[in-house]
């Protein structure tokens, strides 16, 4: 046992010494061993006045009894951060094929929509027109009083706005002139869209 | 003195799921951080719990410590920041020293600081720190010589072998046997 104590002494003083490893198991294992390195650490302080002016013998039982409580939630922490470790890794890996795997879908998706839009928006057009083409005709009828502009029963399609305005020159301008006008008397902030006084006046009602 | 072998060794193995190896040095750092707790919070108590949350938040943290500095640095550090933390969360008065952390571990401060154990621990401590220095003093004079050159002068073994002119082999023998013979006093008043 004395040439165990002096290896001790000698790991102690942080000397490997031979075979340290095997001599930090057995005390490790060893709370007989434990204590006497303990002693020794004390005999150190004592001599150097680092001892607290009152030493709890059982202070370090105290934490390795918190240690072991909290063992439970502490491994799956240290589990839980290699694994973000690991989903870091394979995202910092991936990274540049999701970007890619991003871009692709979103064309995909826009050139598969583009075609059925397209031909949607010209029925709907259509439909509208032939809804409507009574009203229209009904309006065409009619001479707007004190204006010398006709409205033509031709849907225009779009992207001909400059062709109405060749056909009917000073209808822009009129519009323009009106919804100046009925701007300014509004009573609620100017440029606000007329549906939501629509709604303001329902939600009065 | 270098710790930094047995420090290095006992950390390897607490990252690889060892507690024990964290228990030695818990039991190894233990008075060193009280102390320096002491230094911030002057209640016993508040003292002790805060000395067992630095190591515990310590071990938890255990798998961060890299190794750039040395543990008792690094143990050091989490101490004063748990003092600071639990001051600034009391609103406490704050201490009436300024110590830095690296200075710490050397600070005397006021020994009112220390006031803080109960009559038992107190009485326990100066009877502890009245033996050893009374074992040291019947010491033979070469064991005597080796175990201050050592624990007070923090000297190395080759250092002190170059000082007592003798082989390391002596100074490791006399160091150890002075220990022993000091122990033999201690181990009554600890067990």
């Amino acid at each position: 046992m004395t040439e165990y104590d002096e290896k001790l002494s000698y790991l102690l003083d942080d000397y490997p010494g031979e075979n340290p490893e095997a001599t930090l198991d057995d005390v490790i294992g060893d709370v007989n061993l434990q204590y006497r390195m303990r002693r020794y650490q004390i005999i150190g302080e004592t001599m150097r006045h680092e001892l607290p002016r009152s030493i709890d013998s059982g202070f370090h039982q105290s934490v390795m009894a918190q240690i072991s409580e909290q063992a439970a939630t502490a491994q799956p922490q240290a589990a839980t951060s290699t694994e973000q470790g690991t989903s870091l890794l394979s995202w910092v890996t991936l990274k540049p094929f999701a970007g890619l795997a991003v871009a692709a879908s979103v064309a995909l998706v826009t050139v598969a929509l583009w075609q059925p839009l397209k031909q949607e928006s010209g029925e709907l057009d259509g439909g509208l027109v032939s809804a409507d083409q009574k009203k229209i005709q009904q309006l065409a009828d009619q001479q707007i009083q004190g204006s010398a502009v006709t409205v033509s029963t031709q849907v225009q399609p779009l992207g001909t706005r400059w062709k109405l305005e060749h056909e009917m020159p000073g209808l822009q301008q009129k519009l323009n002139a009106y919804l100046v006008n009925h701007t300014e008397y509004s009573n609620s902030v100017q440029g606000l869209i007329p549906q939501a006084r629509v709604a303001g006046f329902d939600a009065q009602q | 003195m270098g710790t930094n072998l047995l420090d290095a060794d006992l950390v390897k193995r607490v990252k690889a799921g060892d507690t024990g190896a964290f228990d030695i040095l818990v039991q190894k750092y233990q008075h060193k951080v009280i102390n320096l707790v002491g230094r911030f919070v002057s209640d016993q108590a508040e003292c002790q719990d805060i000395a067992q949350d630095a190591f515990i938040k310590a071990f938890r943290a255990i798998h961060s410590f890299r190794g750039d500095s040395q543990f008792y640095t690094w143990l050091y550090r989490i101490a004063a920041n748990t003092a600071k933390n639990y001051l600034a969360s009391r609103a406490r008065k704050s201490p009436r020293y300024t110590v830095d952390v690296d200075d710490a571990e050397h600070f005397e401060g006021e020994s009112g600081l220390k006031e803080y154990a109960n009559p038992e621990n107190l009485l326990l401590t100066d009877e502890i720190r009245a033996t050893i220095f009374s074992a040291i003093e019947k010491l033979p004079d070469d064991l005597k010589s080796a175990i201050t050159l050592r624990e007070i002068d923090g000297l190395s073994y080759e250092e002190i072998a170059d000082v007592m002119d003798c082989p390391i082999g002596t100074v490791r023998s006399r160091i150890f046997r002075a220990r022993d013979v000091i122990d033999k006093e201690l181990r009554p008043l600890l067990e």
